[in-house]
């Protein structure tokens, strides 16, 4: 798995708002083509630390390398090879699934043929529907074909199948499965310990802004001495899975 | 790993399918689309009957002098008040800019696509006006065309700019069409929106003519009839560019 240059590299990553130490210190290492979930309760630091991986906010100390490009420095190249999904869909709602797709195809030299991207995510019935008139389940899909309109090579997910019915959650962890054997290097936010066990080689585990534990779903729950994921992240982070939202 | 990556700006072809969506979600914003296009037009045919027939200088009416300058003025000022303010906070309040922000995309890119699409939304309500006007009730061409175009040009910008402040100030998309619908209506009292500005109080009225929708009302009217757009209605279309650039890119936040 271990190759020269890691896909991501983040180096004790710092982030403050205000008085809220929102990251303190995260370091983390993603190999290329590896499924990397990071876990955590409400406010360990999980959206931040993909926010400053993704240079969408600038560290107050630390630094982030993805395929070898400093976010901020390189933003523009990185944008090319960089897919991100955010917590919520933010696309506009009066137009079409197709006509969205097209929209963030136009973005990148050598986007994924609509129909392709339309099959990934199992939407080509609802291809001429308006993105407002979609399900909730059929919005998240939309948005992680549009994460992946421009062929990256990362991927970022954040809060992949919340507010996805057990079907529909089902079915997008195929999406992923499909997505991760083309060789894309996948970085997950999560918070269902189902999803991470599955799709994920290994996890990093959040807590109050910092990397407490960063192992495979199997050595996570032999060093907690746990029988469940689940049970394996209560006792590392001392606290009940109910808060991680 | 980093050196294959080459840095590629979307070009021409992502800025077109983008004023295509701008355009997309403009005609299915049916308030949107249909109010600044229909409300001046309607002001038009309630007044332009009487209008056409008084003759004011060099053989332009009342409706080619006042009418016209006010409706033109009316229609940009709807779009670039209160449509494009209300637009721009949307998409910032929704996420939309920030979703854009992590695709090879500039968010300015949506503001140039907006602004390209409330332009034309705005030469369908003028071109419209212009025909019904000249069609219907035999309006008259500006004496000076090249100077009506250079002023309509230049109350466009002024206008734009004001909800450009607008959009800078307005922290969600309800405060901003609150705001731009305020804006809106006391530019265009103090402009002569309700009457002309003579019936304003003499301080009121000298402000007013200052203030984009005022002067552009007025150095309208002047092109029209072919005399010297006075230098204080160009000063404030000018000053209110200005204004509202630095206001913006002080102020502008894309998230």
């Amino acid at each position: 798995m271990t190759s020269v240059e890691p896909a991501i590299l983040a180096e004790n990553l710092a982030k403050r708002y205000g008085r809220i130490q929102a990251v303190a210190d995260v370091s983390l290492r993603v190999e290329v083509g590896e499924v990397v979930g990071v876990v955590g309760t409400n406010g360990a630091g999980k959206t931040t630390t993909i926010e400053l991986i993704a240079g969408m906010r600038v560290p107050d100390r630390g630094r982030v390398v993805v395929l070898g490009l400093d976010p901020r420095r390189d933003r523009a190249r990185l944008r090319q090879v960089l897919g991100v999904q955010l917590q919520h869909a933010h696309l506009h709602h009066a137009l079409r699934v197709t006509e969205l797709l097209d929209l963030y195809r136009s973005f990148y030299p050598d986007p994924r043929p609509t129909d392709e991207l339309l099959d990934l995510v199992e939407l080509t019935d609802q291809r001429r529907s308006i993105f407002e008139k979609l399900s909730g389940g059929q919005q998240q899909r939309l948005s992680i074909a549009i994460a992946l309109a421009g062929r990256p090579r990362v991927a970022i997910l954040d809060e992949l199948t919340t507010g996805l019915d057990p079907k529909a959650r089902r079915r997008m962890w195929g999406t992923i499965e499909r997505i991760k054997s083309s060789g894309v290097t996948i970085l997950l936010v999560s918070h269902a310990m189902e999803e991470v066990e599955r799709l994920c080689d290994r996890v990093a585990v959040l807590d109050a802004g910092r990397v407490i534990a960063l192992d495979t779903p199997a050595g996570l729950v032999d060093r907690a001495g746990a029988t469940t994921l689940d049970d394996a992240i209560v006792t590392l982070t001392g606290k009940n899975l109910e808060d991680a939202a | 790993m980093s050196t294959l990556v080459e840095a590629r700006r979307p070009g021409m072809r992502s800025l077109l399918t983008l004023i295509r969506c701008e355009a997309k979600m403009v005609v299915r914003d049916t308030a949107g689309l249909v109010v600044p296009l229909c409300l001046p037009l309607l002001i038009m045919l309630t007044s332009a009957s009487g209008a056409s027939q008084t003759v004011v200088a060099n053989g332009r009416t009342a409706l080619d002098l006042y009418v016209l300058p006010l409706v033109f003025t009316m229609v940009i000022a709807i779009i670039g008040i209160i449509n494009m303010p209300s637009f721009l906070a949307y998409y910032r309040r929704s996420g939309i800019l920030r979703r854009l922000g992590v695709t090879p995309a500039s968010p300015a890119m949506v503001l140039v696509a907006q602004a390209t699409v409330s332009v034309l939304q705005a030469t369908i309500g003028i071109t419209t006006a212009v025909l019904v006007a000249f069609l219907a009730f035999g309006a008259n061409p500006p004496v000076d065309i090249g100077a009506a175009l250079g002023v309509l040009a230049l109350a466009t910008a002024a206008l734009y700019s004001t909800g450009m402040i607008v959009a800078a100030v307005a922290p969600t998309p309800n405060s901003a069409v609150a705001i731009g619908l305020v804006a809106f209506f006391v530019l265009g009292a103090l402009g002569g929106m309700f009457g002309g500005r003579d019936a304003l109080p003499e301080g009121l009225a000298e402000i007013g003519g200052w203030l984009p929708f005022g002067a552009a009302v007025e150095a309208l009217s002047s092109a029209w009839a072919g005399t010297a757009v006075e230098a204080p209605q160009l000063l404030g279309l000018a000053t209110t560019i200005v204004v509202g650039a630095l206001v913006a890119s002080i102020l502008f936040r894309w998230e």
